[in-house]
């Protein structure tokens, strides 16, 4: 079976500026795979081109097998998406809005309307105009459209942004209850890294345009275990098989043990204020990627 | 088909709920009072008695039954529309698809499985309808404001610039006159086609509208100076005139016809233009 999205040897420029070189990965189906990378990465211009909005230089993008270059109704007939901030017509009701947006994809009944309008808790104010509506009932309508009609694969970018942190919360749930219930394909595309973390297993880091690491995020995890440690005072020459990896924290390899460490310190005479074990996060792990490249 | 109608039917949701679309016909009623308070003074009557007795050699004993309703909406139609209806041709046109490009709803419009050509396509066709209806309610009100001042009467058309004058008894001269709102269509579409090219222009909503109406005034003042005399048939407005042939006896169909082949000929050429930029575009935030 097909990669439900394929990105196959992305090339674009923008007035002579490269915005992607030769970028490829596949996303699974029924995956929430994450697309990370820094401001002017080439997230945006990669989901362009997965959308045919953004015609690239060289290469191709699939959805579901289908060639979105060659034939862009039938690759996106499954396809929804929403952008960092969605636009409406902010003159007319979110049922209006709804019904203009899905006009353009195939016939949808109210009954379906009604159910993704449900679905992102919108039902009290489907009927009032765009304009009245708060950044979070905006990304709700946002994802109510994408929703329109039936998808199997979602673009979200940025689907966060601009949100407080009870709305980031409710978009997440959103998000995990669309791949719980519905098993449908998320590519999502966040600087909130957090996010990406909780939801996606499997990540693709860009980085000025190029693929920097494509695959689960846990295994940038390093090898060995690392600790915050603070010593007084700072004898590096104990440290022994123990890695500095930056000011402040050090790792020890695979079979290691920090006891052994600790115990060097307290025959050194060296006074060990703090020892803990750090938590990666994927935060650390992506700027460590990053930073390295 | 049913998915065409329904996207057309959103297009003109879209365009008739926005306010700036209702901008041209309040100018319009409003413009149509203010002649029908002007043509109320005795000062006005006598001008146009005047204007009618040096043009009919001396029948000034009928002009009671011409100087009424049905040609005022006439001289509404004729020394309005063309300046001021083109101004709102060019808003609505130059707007309708730069506009959207500039919100962010066309993205939005483009995750859909749906060809540029089809977006563009409806989003033409409800500018196409615009024009229609305001036309149709230029000249509607024109005549109910007309009729209702002095009932319907005859038509006295007189257009000194294209050597135009008839009279057309009152059958007549209605049926002419509600015939001239659809070729009056016709040639004020030029503006809005020429308005909707540039909309589809990497270009601001209000940029496309002052290109559009500096061409078309550009062209209608190079249109009347003697130095261009030999060029006029090169000039869209020349072309555009060509509705007020409708009041002419006989008609002379053969240069309606071929006035109305130039004009077709620039409008298709404006599409095939806006469509190939609009098609080669790449849309990112």
């Amino acid at each position: 079976m097909s990669a439900a999205i394929k990105l196959d040897n992305l090339r674009k420029s923008f007035a002579g500026k490269p915005a992607l070189h030769g970028v490829s990965f596949e996303v699974q189906r029924g995956e929430i795979f994450g697309l990370l990378g820094h401001n002017g990465a080439g997230k945006s211009t990669a989901l362009g081109i997965l959308l045919g909005q953004v015609y690239p230089d060289e290469g191709e993008a699939f959805v579901g097998g289908i060639s979105v270059q060659r034939e862009r109704p039938r690759a996106l007939a499954k396809v929804g998406a929403i952008f960092e901030q969605p636009r409406f017509y902010d003159y007319l009701s979110g049922w209006r809005n709804l019904e203009i947006f899905t006009s353009y994809s195939a016939a949808v009944s109210n009954a379906e309307m009604n159910d993704a309008i449900e679905f992102v808790g919108l039902t009290k104010r489907i009927r009032d105009n765009v304009g009245t509506y708060s950044q979070g009932m905006r990304q709700r309508l946002g994802l109510a459209q994408a929703l329109l009609p039936a998808p199997e694969v979602i673009f979200l970018d940025e689907p966060t942004n601009g949100l407080d942190p009870e709305g980031i919360a409710e978009m997440r749930l959103l998000i995990q209850r669309l791949h719980r219930e519905r098993g449908l394909t998320v590519l999502f595309c966040s600087h909130l890294l957090s996010e990406v973390e909780v939801l996606c297993e499997r990540v693709a880091i860009l980085n000025k345009g190029s693929l920097l690491y494509t695959g689960r995020w846990h295994d940038l995890m390093p090898k060995g275990t690392r600790y915050r440690i603070e010593i007084d005072p700072w004898s590096p020459e104990l440290f022994g098989d123990a890695v500095l990896v930056r000011p402040g924290v050090v790792e020890i390899p695979p079979g290691g043990d920090v006891a052994e460490l600790v115990a060097r310190f307290v025959k050194a005479g060296v006074k060990v204020r703090v020892i803990e074990p750090e938590r990666q996060t994927l935060e650390q792990l992506y700027l460590e990627k990053v930073l390295n490249a | 088909m049913m998915l065409f109608l329904r996207q057309f039917r959103a297009e003109l949701l879209k365009m008739f709920a926005r306010k700036r679309t209702w901008m041209g016909f309040g100018a319009f009623f409003l413009l149509e009072l203010i002649i029908l308070l002007k043509l109320q003074t005795s000062e006005a009557e006598r001008f146009f008695q005047r204007d009618f007795a040096r043009n009919t050699g001396g029948m000034e004993v009928i002009f009671g039954d011409y100087f009424r309703g049905l040609t005022m909406a006439f001289t509404v139609m004729v020394f309005t529309v063309f300046l001021l209806g083109s101004v709102f041709l060019a808003l609505v046109g130059g707007d309708v698809v730069s506009k959207e490009v500039e919100d962010g709803t066309m993205r939005m419009t483009l995750c859909r499985p749906v060809s540029r050509f089809r977006v563009l396509l409806v989003k033409y066709l409800s500018c196409v309808v615009y024009t229609f209806i305001l036309v149709l309610f230029i000249g509607g009100t024109a005549l109910l404001t007309g009729m209702a001042w002095r009932g319907i009467g005859g038509l006295f058309s007189y257009v000194p610039e294209e050597k135009l004058l008839v009279l057309f008894p009152q059958a007549e001269g209605l049926a002419r006159y509600v015939a001239s709102l659809l070729f009056y269509t016709a040639s004020l579409l030029t503006i809005t086609t020429l308005a909707f090219m540039f909309s589809c222009f990497n270009a601001k909503p209000a940029a496309a509208t002052v290109i559009t109406l500096t061409l078309f005034l550009a062209d209608r003042i190079l249109s009347f100076m003697p130095q261009f005399e030999s060029y006029r048939h090169w000039f869209m407005t020349t072309h555009m005139a060509t509705w007020a042939n409708i009041f002419r006896d006989p008609i002379p169909w053969d240069r309606v016809a071929g006035d109305y082949l130039y004009l077709f000929g620039l409008n298709a050429t404006f599409l095939i233009i806006g469509l190939a930029v609009f098609s080669r575009r790449d849309f990112k935030s």
